[in-house]
């Protein structure tokens, strides 16, 4: 019998919970190791004949279909422009960053929030030395970013890209191009960026699943209460490991419209499910025990479909979604302003 | 086999009225809100607490006398940016925890923040209670218990110093929510209860507070 072949905790380090299905992850890893070894294969040839890798239609694909965790410190280097942010600010930004003081507030919490982060993630235990590698990648952060200083969340993303990456510096350097060129103003001091864009899901979801739409209504369930995790987190401890490092994978290479096609996704797979919720609670608690099902574990089945069952959604909709939802927001604001005046 | 004719509860209670209330915990960040919830929903404490990002969720059901209170939990991020997404938590909230921490004035300037907030824009009739979270930690106490209280008292909050990590008062302080909210909501058209205000839409007879 072979069902206790995996340990207690995963190759990041994440503690499996107790009611962890380890026969459904058998099932699951017996078949994606060949499409790993495939990958594998694939990714060593590309970046050892090219480190730059050039945009193209090729690309985009094989991105989607996987990078091998022991290349994706690379590989995300590449494929999200790191370099470009690199010439922009000298190599030497980071060590720079690292003696440049910051607000002391800003510190403060990061101090706090640096033991919060994967606590029980086994390399992240109290005073670790990834512990401490985080506090000065998050204070660095602040320091050339003075716009976002730190905002919570951010910790998790810095986190799981050091256990991804196990380089502090490539770490900083992922995280900031993650913040500065994919994600729109997600973590500024207003986080209008999140607002706007978990609105911008909420209209996407209404045009897609209307009966979904309709139903979270019908409950008063407002989209914010499940999705700004999704959005700032970028799916962190909302999806398994394994599958929200795929969709990290897209992220580096196709930007935010993907979180957009997670959650569809999520909406689409779970929607009989979601109909069938009577209330607020059950509603909560279907989109909550989504990290332990056995469909978005299969992370390879899920990143597929993501792309191929959820229809066209080009940038140009999101783009025009996101100006239509900030003015109507502007326009709220300035009708408020004046009525308060 | 003898006793199957009558649903027996866990406790051995007959089922009687169920209420269902959404409760939102609010305060800045590392205060001890999503420890009160741990506490208080699994009877656990961790000392590093993960901290929460947008709105985490959870219930916990308390019984009073013939009624099952129920709350709907939504526990909260504390950094101030996240202040902007606070309404869309709170709405529809008919009960609310502010918790501030008694070793940071600060934080209790915060809460204050918070309440006036609540009073002007969440639901009307809003239960508020107050809470000095970190009483475990007295020696180091910079807010005094006269001074909150006060504060409580001309604001009508239910006030309580409490420890996540010792459980002192925690039971207590939701235990007093639940007795301060109104449980009889049957006469509420179409059994909108849960949603004290905003009762439109007809066929939602499964969100009622008492059924």
């Amino acid at each position: 019998m072979s069902t206790s072949t995996f340990s207690k905790s995963d190759e990041y380090g994440f503690v499996r919970p107790d009611d962890f299905d380890y026969a459904e992850y058998e099932k699951f890893m017996s078949v994606y190791l060949t499409v790993l070894t495939k990958c594998s294969m694939r990714w060593s040839r590309l970046l050892v004949s090219n480190p730059q890798l050039k945009r193209n239609a090729q690309l985009k694909k094989i991105v989607r279909k996987g990078i091998p965790l022991t290349l994706r410190a690379q590989a995300w280097t590449s494929i999200s422009g790191v370099q470009k942010l690199k010439d922009k600010y000298g190599p030497n930004l980071y060590k720079r960053m690292l003696n440049k003081p910051i607000n002391e507030d800003i510190r403060n919490i990061i101090t706090v929030d640096v033991p919060r982060t994967y606590p029980d993630n086994i390399y992240f235990h109290p005073n670790s030395e990834n512990q401490k590698t985080l506090f000065r990648i998050l204070c660095a952060f602040a320091a050339c970013n003075p716009d976002v200083g730190y905002c919570q969340g951010l910790n998790y993303i810095a986190g799981l890209l050091l256990l991804v990456t196990k380089n502090e510096e490539t770490c900083f350097w992922l995280l900031r191009v993650l913040v500065e060129n994919k994600l729109p103003d997600y973590y500024s001091k207003t986080m209008d960026g999140v607002i706007v864009d978990i609105e911008v899901f909420s209209r996407l979801v209404k045009k897609k699943f209307p009966e979904v739409s309709q139903h979270m209504n019908d409950l008063e369930m407002p989209w914010a209460l499940i999705a700004t995790k999704w959005f700032i987190c970028l799916f962190s401890e909302v999806l398994p490991i394994e599958t929200t490092l795929r969709v990290w994978d897209c992220l580096f290479y196709e930007g935010s419209k993907v979180i957009f096609r997670v959650g569809l996704m999520l909406v689409k797979y779970y929607k009989k499910e979601l109909l069938e919720c009577e209330d607020i609670i059950s509603l909560a608690e279907c989109f909550k025990s989504i990290i332990q099902r056995p469909f978005p574990l299969n992370c390879h089945i899920f990143i597929k479909q993501m792309f191929s069952d959820i229809g066209s959604l080009p940038m140009s909709m999101i783009n025009d979604l996101r100006r239509q939802v900030s003015a109507e927001r502007n326009a709220d604001k300035s009708t408020y302003k004046n009525r308060k005046g | 086999m003898a006793n199957r004719a009558v649903p027996q509860r866990p406790n051995g209670q007959t089922p009687g009225k169920i209420c269902q209330f959404k409760l939102v915990l609010l305060g800045e960040s590392s205060v001890g809100k999503s420890s009160l919830v741990l506490r208080f929903v699994k009877g656990q404490f961790h000392e590093y607490q993960e901290s929460t990002i947008g709105a985490a969720f959870l219930t916990q059901t308390i019984h009073l006398n013939d009624v099952a209170v129920k709350f709907e939990i939504w526990d909260t991020a504390g950094q101030e940016r996240y202040h902007s997404l606070a309404p869309m938590y709170y709405r529809g909230a008919q009960a609310a925890i502010v918790v501030y921490d008694i070793t940071n004035q600060d934080t209790f300037e915060r809460a204050k923040n918070w309440v006036k907030e609540l009073q002007r824009q969440a639901t009307p009739g809003i239960v508020i209670a107050l809470a000095g979270n970190k009483l475990d930690l007295n020696t180091m106490r910079s807010v005094q218990t006269d001074e909150s209280q006060t504060y409580a008292y001309e604001n009508g909050l239910l006030f309580m110093e409490t420890s996540a990590k010792t459980s002192a008062n925690v039971t207590e302080i939701f235990k007093a929510i639940a007795e301060k909210l109104p449980k009889n909501e049957t006469t509420n058209t179409a059994g909108q209860g849960r949603r004290l205000v905003e009762s439109e839409g007809a066929n939602k007879s499964l969100s009622s507070c008492c059924k």
